[in-house]
């Protein structure tokens, strides 16, 4: 199994689009940071234009940990995205290569070769979230300076500036749980679907949908926090007052759980279709 | 002629009580005026609905005839008004005082008293207070400023002879914030009902001085 | 060796194969021929383990943990990598020998540059066929299946693919399997042949009984063929320097005989098949 997962992680990072993806997500996070800066400016001033009636302020709002929230805030779309192309072409460029027929001449066993795929492609999600994670606190506290964190859930709360460091992390090892779940969505949609537009455009569709019902309100309180486009928010739990452990420990089982289910249906129907 | 009379009695015996609110300031106003510069670490504590901070220390150096200044490394919210603990802006320019009579309070003999100012530079219409007339200080304040609205300050004092408060708590009402809905959390519902309506809010700033060099004046 | 009895696939509403059986010795080369569609490929795929038979059965000798290898049409490599890599990316998934020695040992079995070291999407047809052969051949399989390896291969490529086929028999006495629609070419390098047709097996035989079955004349070609008065009686057509002849298998080596005693010289002497024959044998 070990050299099956390294030869996924070398085809993985041999190829040049691997690299353009991880390009484009540094780009997209630097255009962030800089509208964030931008934006940030004058949203701190709009928030805090009536509490200037009644105080002065001391310190700095518009520092490096507001700038990583609001990176953290536009997280959620691009780079599952990205994420999603790059790990369903590890599978879907081998159906229109035919380099998986050559695969399965050799004696290598069906299911552990896709889970290689899996483990890989979750490896890999966490990765990109470790890279952007860095260079987001890196450029930001080195831009920006480090400070208070002001954050808006029904109501403004403040962060002392470790604190806000640390449930920055815990937000961005949340997200991690979140990518490697469409890092498995995408994969097993190229199980099923094989051919690379396709499995990009459904893949496209389920991040769309995903995103779209996060706000849909479903009228029963236990689906509302069970299925799993509902628990994509999780790590905003992180930024309430009191962190909610239970709650986000039950949602990262939930994530696990819903990520291990894809797995094993990924699999099951790989094991269970001829090759070619 | 007796309503004369009735009216004459009533407005000497006024005059009396007068005298001695007056008195009472007069002293009052000498004692927190007595304080020519200090140091403190202040502890300050958000008491606002709809702000949840944890508690600071900022450092506070404060100069006779200059403003507060309040330093802190971290980001802080300090009130704009009540940390005068000095009182000049009341006794800036000459005053009416009026006596409200006794009142309950932390001290053992309390009077309320109203200060108007005769001066239109002034910058409060009416401020009404609650003096100790043992230890000359002022324990409670409200404050209504021309501009900036009404705030009210709560005084303790640690001894009987401090002229400054080792706590204050000062209290003031603030506009409803305004939150661009992208800096908002995703999971955010607006709540049209409560964003209707006054749109005023109330709030206290609790402050903790841990005094470390108070210089007052001999006289 | 390698077998299988009775294979029947269908796909939804196409029958891929039914009841196919054929059988190679060790050492042997076995040549099926059939058109495009026939289900050679198919075939294929259902001995190298790609697809699953619906019925029959396979049988496949050898050691080790890879008896058979193939190539399934064009050869599939990792057109980013270069030779090296594929070969050793292979090796390595099934636990071969991954060393620098071992693959360059490859590569020299196949007649591949060890200097190469662009990717595969830069190689010529000719030299992925190799390549993929190279790959095929790691593990040391018993068994080896090359489906249509000679299509798009330049006269050369095919000469040297021939070659390299006969080397390899030589040297390990490989059962290579080799499948094409390409009759005159599968002939020459042979031992037997099965003939498909619509997913059936029509006939299966040593090839030369095979050929001798559809043999329908020669092309005989020299200078002064037309000089050859006794070609007469075998209905000749002349084209410049060839003839064409109805002869059988039994008649050419007189009619050569005829043609050294007059001294005519004949530089090549080609069989031409009936493809109807071939592919709908007369039953005796």
């Amino acid at each position: 199994m070990r050299r099956l997962l390294y030869i996924e992680a070398y085809k993985l990072f041999r190829q040049s689009r691997t690299f353009y993806a991880v390009l484009a997500l540094l780009i997209i996070e630097s255009i962030v940071l800089l509208s964030a800066y931008f934006q940030g400016t004058e949203i701190i001033d709009m928030v805090l234009s009536n509490l200037k009636d009644s105080f002065y302020f001391q310190g700095n709002l518009l520092n490096g940990n507001l700038i990583i929230y609001f990176i953290l805030n536009s997280f959620w779309f691009h780079v599952p995205l990205l994420i999603m192309i790059i790990v369903s072409g590890m599978l879907t460029t081998e159906y229109e290569e035919k380099t998986v027929q050559t695969v399965f001449m050799q004696p290598v066993v069906k299911w552990k070769y896709v889970l290689a795929k899996y483990i890989v492609a979750s490896l890999f999600a966490s990765f990109l979230v470790l890279l952007l994670a860095l260079t987001s606190f890196i450029l930001s506290y080195g831009l920006f300076g480090k400070g208070d964190l002001i954050v808006y859930a029904n109501g403004l709360t403040f962060f002392e500036q470790t604190d806000a460091f640390f449930r920055l992390v815990y937000a961005f090892l949340f997200g991690t749980l979140t990518l490697i779940f469409f890092s498995a969505v995408s994969l097993t949609l190229a199980v099923v679907l094989k051919e690379t537009f396709k499995t990009w455009i459904v893949s496209a569709l389920f991040l769309i949908v995903s995103t779209l019902l996060l706000k849909v309100d479903l009228s029963n309180e236990i689906l509302n926090h069970i299925v799993f486009f509902k628990l994509n928010n999780t790590w905003q739990y992180f930024f309430n007052q009191e962190i909610d452990w239970g709650t986000i420990t039950v949602n990262s089982l939930l994530i696990g759980f819903y990520t291990l289910i894809t797995i094993l249906v990924g699999l099951f129907l790989f094991q269970r279709k001829d090759i070619g | 002629m007796k309503r004369l009379g009735f009216i004459l009695l009533i407005l000497f015996s006024t005059s009396g009580f007068s005298q001695n609110a007056k008195e009472q300031m007069l002293l009052v106003k000498k004692r927190h005026e007595s304080i020519l510069a200090f140091q403190a670490n202040v502890q300050v504590h958000v008491d606002v609905s709809f702000i949840t901070m944890p508690d600071k220390e900022v450092q506070a150096v404060f100069q006779k005839g200059e403003e507060l200044i309040v330093t802190s490394e971290d980001f802080v919210l300090i009130p704009k008004r009540g940390l005068d603990l000095s009182f000049s802006e009341l006794f800036e320019y000459p005053y009416l005082t009026v006596d409200r009579g006794p009142a309950e309070g932390k001290a053992p003999s309390i009077i309320a008293v109203s200060i108007l100012p005769l001066d239109n530079q002034a910058e409060f219409s009416v401020a009404n207070l609650r003096i100790d007339t043992v230890n000359h200080r002022i324990l409670w304040a409200e404050i209504n400023t021309k501009e900036d609205g009404t705030y009210v300050l709560d005084l303790t004092y640690p001894d009987k002879q401090a002229v400054l408060p080792s706590k204050l708590d000062v209290s003031f009402e603030i506009d409803r914030i305004k939150i661009p809905l992208n800096f908002a959390g995703n999971d955010v519902s607006v709540d049209r009902k409560k964003t209707k309506g006054s749109g005023k809010k109330s709030g206290k700033i609790e402050l903790l001085f841990m005094y470390k060099d108070i210089q007052k004046s001999q006289k | 060796m390698i077998s299988c009895k009775h294979v029947n696939k269908n796909y939804a509403t196409v029958r891929a194969l039914h009841n196919v059986t054929i059988s190679c010795a060790k050492g042997e080369v076995f040549g099926l021929v059939g058109a495009n569609g026939a289900g050679k490929t198919t075939l294929f795929k259902i001995l190298l383990g790609l697809v699953t038979a619906d019925t029959g059965e396979i049988e496949i000798s050898g050691e080790g943990s890879k008896k058979i290898g193939g190539i399934i049409e064009k050869p599939a490599l990792y057109p980013f990598l270069n030779a090296h890599e594929n070969v050793r990316l292979f090796a390595k998934m099934q636990n071969a020998d991954s060393s620098s020695r071992a693959i360059e040992k490859s590569l020299k079995q196949v007649g591949l540059p060890l200097n190469r070291m662009d990717p595969v999407r830069n190689f010529s047809l000719g030299m992925k066929q190799r390549l993929g052969i190279a790959v095929a051949l790691l593990n040391n399989p018993s068994c080896l299946l090359l489906d249509e390896p000679f299509s798009g291969l330049d006269p050369l490529g095919i000469e040297a693919l021939k070659q390299l086929i006969s080397d390899l028999v030589l040297r390990s006495q490989m059962t290579i399997l080799i499948s094409s629609h390409i009759i005159e070419v599968l002939s020459t390098i042979c031992t037997k042949l099965s003939i498909i047709q619509n997913g059936e097996i029509v006939q299966s035989d040593v090839t030369s009984k095979i050929l001798e079955g559809c043999t329908i004349g020669y092309a005989l070609s020299g200078a002064d063929i037309q000089k050859a008065a006794f070609l007469k009686q075998y209905k000749p057509v002349f084209r410049g320097d060839f003839a064409h002849v109805s002869a059988s298998a039994t008649e050419i080596s007189d009619i050569i005989f005829s043609l050294s005693q007059q001294k005519i010289g004949i530089t090549s002497c080609k069989p031409i098949f009936d493809l109807q024959q071939l592919f709908n044998p007369k039953r005796n």
